[in-house]
């Protein structure tokens, strides 16, 4: 009491006076400092640099404008495909593959709605797991829509109504992608007749015909589900193969012959250069890639999957010097520091490839950076995986890059026709593929098509990641009877030879 | 004459895969460098970017701080670029009451 008497008869005043100063500097943020970091974006990559953040020690907020955590990945993105992929090649198989299993079931049928609320509960208790997450490490979730004022504050504009304004000494820029439009703006989504992947997944019924415009993964996974549920699909894609960028030749064609087993029609090399909507249906008109060759498809649903953009409008980066490049990404260095100091950025608003396990990744040791100037992301050793059936998966190079690179490289393939857990699971489609230096037997890239290969490739990352050689993993025990022994197999044939092939 | 256990590990075989442990990073910052995925038009004039991202302020913005003021005062744009010593503590709801009862409150 004695050092606060003496404190205030000497400068009461002034303290009145600076106490003042700071409540109108401070506008409706109830605490006195600023935060420690503030992250924009709610989806895989802010959330979890959010997450981080709060665990190494800093005062944290997320501002989400969604209203549910999770992103495009958890809401319209991976989980719910996921969901849709699974219980729908449940039912194709409880329709065409029982049988030969010994299990006969009579009056197999669809319900949809059910599904599709599967899918939907599947959803929510994921989002609300972050919220729950958030909480447990003291992360201020705010709800609304975050604009620029300064470098170091942002204004909020609140769901509930309102705005308000917080400061933060650290802001990380997470605000994701959004579904590209068609390129020229020929075709318009309207998300009932031609949907986006958004779209895709909400459809009502199952589409007599469907074409899918993009033969990526995301047009490849819904055209998946919609064709397994009855659906005739038809996949156009302007490229010579599918399976998107970064799959090896090899494998994509072996996927397009998996695929077309199953009854989805592929036209590549193919121009899509309008829809058109007409009696209840649409129209496509395509022409070969090269000109000519006009053709006309009819479709209930058009699904454009032709990819993705970033998201930074209403952000007000142009007002705090934030540098965009022309395709809409934000400039950052390898540290995710952006053109403007304590601001950084990560995931799919930047370079490199849209995927959440990339923008986690970045999430982490952007936070990292933040704390003690060091981080690390190892960009040639992110998984990409298309959860079809099979399912194909790969790290690090293809053949062809390999080629083009000049790398003298080793092949190593093991057919799941050889395994014999695959045999007894009478699913056998595919193989595994090690592409390994040929002087160190330093495993560069590994391709897999077949049962579990969006697990299997763990083992793959594991060890391009630590710079293992094909002997390496050959000379790991792996249990019997497994799938993951095709993995090993393929490494014992890149060192030398499999036994079972 | 070697014993058994050493020429059993020097026949042994060893492994390309390297283990690194716990990481243990050096107590200096590292320097910034390209994007792996930027595209090379930006990577070749990283050098700008790098000074524009090290300016504690956007250029937009007229101030150039820390400098020193015409007094030769250090003077910051946010208070906490400035040491700690010099942030201002939080005032407990007792000491609010002092001040603003100019030291009744406390008697």
């Amino acid at each position: 009491m004695l050092q606060l008497q003496r404190a205030s008869q000497r400068s009461s005043a002034r303290s009145v006076a600076r106490a003042a100063r700071w409540q109108a500097a401070r506008g409706y943020a109830s605490s006195s400092e600023p935060y420690d970091a503030i992250v924009i974006g709610g989806g895989p990559g802010g959330y979890v640099a959010a997450i981080k953040a709060a665990q190494l020690g800093l005062r944290t907020a997320c501002i989400e404008k969604r209203g549910a955590l999770g992103g495009t990945c958890l809401n319209v993105g991976c989980i719910p495909s996921k969901a849709m992929l699974n219980n729908s090649h449940m039912y194709h198989q409880a329709q065409h593959d029982m049988k030969r299993r010994g299990i006969d079931i009579d009056g197999v049928s669809l319900n949809l709605p059910v599904m599709l609320k599967a899918k939907n509960d599947a959803v929510s208790t994921l989002t609300k797991g972050i919220e729950h997450l958030f909480k447990q490490n003291k992360v201020d979730y705010i709800k609304g829509t975050a604009s620029f004022v300064s470098s170091t504050k942002l204004s909020v504009t609140l769901n509930e109504g309102g705005e308000t304004e917080i400061e933060g000494k650290n802001i990380i820029i997470a605000t994701g992608s959004e579904v590209a439009p068609f390129p020229g703006g020929s075709i318009e989504i309207d998300e009932q007749q031609i949907v986006s992947s958004t779209g895709a997944l909400e459809l009502q019924e199952v589409p007599k015909k469907m074409v899918v415009i993009g033969g990526g993964i995301i047009g490849l996974e819904m055209g998946s589900v919609w064709s397994r549920l009855g659906a005739q699909v038809t996949v156009v894609e302007f490229l010579g193969a599918i399976g998107g960028a970064g799959i090896d030749e090899e494998i994509s064609k072996q996927f397009q012959k998996s695929l077309s087993k199953q009854g989805l029609k592929f036209m590549l090399n193919t121009k899509v250069l309008s829809a058109e909507k007409r009696d209840g249906k649409v129209f496509i008109k395509t022409e070969a890639a090269k000109g000519g060759k006009e053709e006309e498809l009819d479709a209930d649903v058009v699904l454009v999957a032709v990819g993705r953009r970033p998201v930074t409008t209403g952000l007000n980066l142009d007002k705090i010097g934030v540098e965009v490049d022309p395709k809409g990404r934000i400039v950052i260095d390898d540290q995710f520091n952006t053109s403007v100091s304590n601001i950084k950025c990560i995931g799919d608003v930047t370079f490199g490839p849209m995927l959440a396990h990339k923008a986690e990744e970045e999430g982490i040791a952007a936070v990292e950076y933040i704390k003690s100037g060091h981080g690390h992301v190892n960009y040639h050793a992110i998984p990409s995986v298309v959860y079809t059936h099979p399912e194909v998966a790969w790290v690090g190079k293809t053949e062809q890059e390999l080629k083009q690179d000049g790398v003298q490289y080793k092949v190593g393939k093991f057919p799941f026709a050889a395994n014999s857990r695959a045999k007894t699971n009478l699913d056998t489609e595919g193989q595994v593929k090690f592409l390994v230096e040929k002087e160190t037997d330093r495993i560069l890239g590994v391709h897999i098509i077949g049962p579990n290969a969006g697990e299997m490739i763990g083992e793959a990352v594991l060890a391009v990641e630590y710079g293992a050689s094909s002997e390496d993993v050959a000379r790991t025990t792996h249990a019997h009877p497994t799938l993951s022994e095709a993995f090993k197999e393929a490494a014992m044939a890149a060192s030398g030879k499999a036994i079972h092939f | 004459m070697l014993p058994t256990i050493a020429r059993g590990s020097a026949a042994a075989r060893t492994p390309l895969i390297r283990f690194i442990g716990k990481r243990q990073w050096p107590s200096r910052p590292e320097a910034p460098h390209p994007h792996p995925f930027a595209p090379p038009e930006i990577k070749q004039s990283f050098g700008e970017f790098v000074s524009k991202s090290k300016s504690p302020v956007p250029q937009t913005q007229a101030t150039a701080p820390p400098s020193k003021s015409k007094s030769g005062a250090q003077t910051y744009e946010e208070f906490w670029h400035a040491p700690e010593r010099l942030w201002r503590r939080n005032i407990s709801k007792a000491e609010m009451d002092a001040i603003y009862s100019g030291g009744a409150s406390c008697a």
